[in-house]
């Protein structure tokens, strides 16, 4: 299914005394195939084989795939469950005792209970991640709501994924990621990718995108800094940080006016043509340079490009989404594909590149605080009852919905919440304003924190549980595509370590919950139970069974039951998911970023990732090539603005903003805008940038704005250093 | 059929799995024995690969007194026969783009292999099979003469060789601006 001309019949190297088992990468949404090499007589993993067969990524990878493998047997991995006595040593990693989980279980379970008793059901909460299978983020969501009762749970998808979500949904009443296989890349004649840093952080998808310029496509990059793709690019718009939403308004603007809109399309398939014509209106290629800062003759080139390409895909990340108006940045960028009608055929079409492994499943079934499994929603009672009949409780047992990630952390600062289970998670130093972040955790009366090795955040704990790594348990993850694929076990797990959904089963048990979770013995039990509970949703994946997403090399959403294939392109019939089966095109008036220069923090600070290290870097930190190829975070910095500031390259220098600061090594480069510094997030304690970023949240997405904040730079003399 | 290690320097993004992925062909002793360069990193994020090229008349092999540098029927050039390396390192000052190394604890020169043990068999060799961008490609001449009509520069540079190069080398390199000569669809 779906092999295209890049798919080569080749047979793996077979080492003597080893076997090779199929799975997928444990990182980010690309989820690149790959054969982990197990001895056999050991039954260890110890290397890697490229899955030529897999036909999204046919046998590549990046170095974080290509050195995965060296997660599951590392020396820092957590063995025993750990319990710290002293809570004075929170927030260090001193202070732990190895413990049997019978000691732990018992300790969680009489703390959970005493804090419920004391304070109430929602005294709890869940952060979780979407880095885990299926079945792990569904399980969470039906642990929360009824093994602990509690209203709040959320998870770090909403430093990730969720305005994404938020816009799509406004636009076409549905939330998947792709609205076309990743197969058809390379075969559209422009893509228009804004915010991705694509090199970097999807490399796989490389080989797709140039080929479009090898065919004599365009390819056209949005972003502050000149990354490797927009170096490459037919026509970089290398707009100010956090000003999207009025250059997708003057690009839309211009399409209208230079007459590359699709009136048929319009007509019959969308709503708020009208509204979004009247208000682009005024973004006029000189007023939207004048807020973006990009040069009028490229926006209108930009328009050109896209409006003329007989197919296209517009293409978006993490910088467009992680701002205070990310939902509206994402509806933004998609009215383009909406009023030229670039989209519900192959090779045209909309898409996000998701962040996380299974950024796209895990926020489908009920790890978002007003979410339940299939995208149901936990405030339409229908909703509400389709899911109680599969876990056995009733209506009245539900929980409300709760609240979005940071406000969890906010309400822990004020007491309202006391305890926290963390799984899946770094938020010490993934989340924003990390010292008020660090503070609230520090506040809570008991935190438990699983993981399988001993994250920042798990300096916070009182328990910390073992968890496994994606290689020693199996499940279903969704991939950037929104195509349902398998992780397969290839090893038992390292030490007394636990898959999460078996922790969960245990706990559940401990809490007196047993009878809705004891029947539940393996993944693919859960699997079975997640499946149904999806039945009837919109995110339907009943359908998706292992052995068919096996037999098809996965699966795409929606798929209903045994005999659907599933829907690699979605809008195929031009029916969107909105009642009337219309799109929505948005007017979206223009607001800056919820912090703008000013004299004092003259610069702007913008934040991402380097090719090296994955999310918050608790994992790939410790792989000695990836460690050895960025050791340390740094600032990038434009050589007239170093110049300015009398710095050079590799001095280490104090930035700082109204919230934090921290100590980075200059790296200069021409390659970013003069008035916008740039740092990588995935470094802990002293060293993380999200010090220093504003918690400033997306009123919709409840997504804080890492991309864009005020900051200002200072020497700073060799002795502090020291 | 013949395959061969084929490069694009124009494609390359600098994530380095090539190097990664060099550590783990299982005959490699876990270290990588090729380069990527940043180009002017001052500048701009330009990068290339700097791969063995493996020379058909290679001089590493030429230089090396104690014939420690055999040719493989592949015409893969391989690493230094431990057995014989007398770690002199004449290789890595002879081989024109500084490619052998030298492991001073062992004595020993080690170099790129081209993954003999797959590419022996006609499986690619691990930079090229992970390749995310396809800088590095593994194809038979066929198709390496399909690239060279592709991107026609009508200035015989499209590909490294005489007088760009030593001699004729069993790697074929396309040099960056392929682009230059591609025709826009639209």
């Amino acid at each position: 299914m779906q092999r295209d001309k890049f798919f080569k019949e080749i047979e793996n190297l077979n080492h003597p005394n080893e076997k090779l088992i199929k799975t997928h990468c444990s990182y980010c949404g690309m989820q690149c195939g790959m054969n982990l090499r197990v001895n056999t007589q050991t039954n260890k993993i110890i290397g890697v084989e490229p899955r030529y067969d897999w036909p999204v990524t046919v046998g590549k990878m990046c170095p974080k795939g290509v050195t995965a493998y060296q997660q599951t047997n590392h020396k820092d991995r957590l063995l025993k469950p750990l319990i710290r006595d002293d809570a004075s040593l929170k927030g260090t990693t001193k202070g732990f005792r190895e413990a049997s989980w019978d000691e732990a279980y018992d300790l969680i379970a009489k703390k959970f209970k005493e804090l419920q008793t004391e304070y109430g059901k929602d005294s709890l909460s869940v952060f979780s991640g979407v880095s885990m299978t299926n079945e792990k983020c569904y399980l969470t969501g039906k642990f929360a709501r009824v093994a602990l009762a509690t209203r709040y749970i959320d998870y770090n998808g909403r430093f990730c994924m969720s305005s994404a979500a938020g816009g799509f949904l406004r636009s076409f009443g549905v939330d998947r990621g792709s609205t076309l296989p990743w197969t058809d890349i390379h075969e559209t004649d422009c893509l228009f990718i804004a915010g991705s840093n694509t090199a970097e952080c999807h490399p796989t998808s490389m080989f797709r995108i140039w080929n479009v310029q090898e065919r004599g496509g365009y390819i056209i990059v949005v972003d502050p800094r000149e990354t490797p793709i927009a170096r490459r690019a037919d026509l970089h718009l290398d707009l100010q940080p956090g000003t999207d939403l009025a250059l997708a308004n003057g690009i839309v603007n211009q399409l209208i006016k230079m007459g590359y809109i699709d009136e048929e399309f319009i007509n019959k398939h969308t709503n708020g043509f009208e509204e979004t014509k009247e208000l682009v209106k005024d973004f006029t290629p000189e007023y939207t340079s004048m807020l973006t800062g990009v040069a009028p003759e490229k926006i209108i080139r930009a328009a050109e490009i896209y409006g003329k390409a007989p197919n296209a895909v517009v293409m978006f990340a993490r910088g467009v989404e992680q701002q205070h108006k990310g939902v509206d940045n994402v509806s933004a960028y998609t009215n383009m594909a909406l009023v030229t009608g670039k989209i519900g055929r192959p090779k045209a079409g909309v898409a996000t590149f998701t962040g996380q492994g299974n950024g796209q499943g895990g926020r489908e079934h009920g790890q978002k605080s007003d979410l339940l499994p299939g995208y149901r929603k936990i405030t339409n009672p229908k909703h509400v009852e389709e899911v109680c009949s599969v876990w056995g409780i009733t209506p009245e047992e539900m929980p409300q919905p709760g609240v979005s990630a940071y406000e969890m952390i906010e309400l822990m600062e004020k007491k309202t919440i006391r305890g926290l289970y963390l799984l899946c998670s770094n938020p010490a130093v993934s989340a924003p304003n990390l010292n008020f972040v660090r503070k609230a955790f520090k506040t809570l009366d008991f935190m438990v924190c699983s993981d399988f090795y001993l994250s920042e955040s798990a300096e916070f704990a009182d328990v910390v549980l073992p968890a496994v790594t994606w290689s020693e348990d199996e499940g279903t993850v969704t991939n950037i595509e929104g195509r349902i694929i398998k992780i397969n076990k290839a090893q038992e797990p390292v030490g007394e370590s636990k898959p999460d959904w078996q922790i969960q089963v245990e706990l559940a048990e401990r809490l007196g919950k047993g009878k809705y979770f004891s029947y539940l013995k393996t993944a693919r039990d859960v699997a079975d139970e997640f499946r149904l509970a999806t039945k009837g949703g919109y995110a339907d994946y009943y359908g998706a069974t292992w052995d068919k997403i096996d037999k098809q090399d996965g699966v795409f959403w929606p798929c209903k039951n045994e005999n659907d294939e599933g829907t690699p392109h979605m809008f195929l019939d031009k029916k969107f998911y909105h009642p009337d089966g219309k799109a929505k095109i948005c007017a979206l008036p223009y607001r800056p970023p919820a912090e703008e220069p000013c004299e004092k923090y003259p610069l702007r600070l913008t934040t991402g990732r380097v090719v090296y290290h994955y999310l918050s870097g608790n994992q790939t930190r410790r792989i000695p090539f990836l460690h050895d190829m960025c050791p340390e975070p740094f600032v990038e910095i434009h050589p007239e603005t170093a110049s300015k500031y009398n710095m050079e390259h590799e001095e280490r220098v104090r930035l700082f903003t109204r919230r934090g600061e921290a100590i980075y090594k200059v790296k200069i480069t021409e390659a970013i805008r003069k008035d916008t510094v740039f740092v990588p997030y995935h470094f802990g304690h002293e060293d993380s940038i999200n010090l220093l970023t504003i918690a400033a949240l997306d009123p919709i997405s409840r997504m804080p704005e890492f991309k864009a904040c005020a900051a200002q730079l200072e020497k700073v003399e060799l002795k502090k250093v020291q | 059929m013949k395959k061969r290690l084929y490069l694009e320097l124009e494609n390359c993004i600098g994530c380095r799995s090539c190097l990664a992925a060099c550590t783990q062909c299982g005959g490699h002793e876990e270290r990588n024995r090729n380069y990527v360069y940043d180009v002017n990193p001052l500048v701009n994020r330009q990068t290339m690969p700097l791969m063995c090229l493996h020379c058909e008349n290679p001089a590493c092999a030429r230089s090396c007194p104690a014939q420690a540098i055999q040719i493989h029927e592949t015409g893969a050039v391989l690493s230094a026969l431990v057995e014989k390396c007398i770690g002199c390192q004449n290789c890595t000052i002879a081989c024109p783009y500084g490619i052998p190394k030298f492991d001073q604890e062992q004595n020993l020169m080690y170099k790129c292999d081209l993954c003999i043990d797959r590419t022996k068999d006609g499986i690619p060799p691990m930079c090229a099979s992970v390749c995310p961008s396809n800088t590095l490609q593994w194809l038979t001449d066929e198709e390496i003469e399909n690239k060279k009509k592709q991107f026609n520069l009508d200035n015989g540079k499209w590909v490294t060789s005489m007088p760009y190069l030593e001699g004729e080398t069993n790697v074929k390199v396309n040099l960056p601006g392929i682009l230059q000569g591609i025709t826009k669809l639209f």
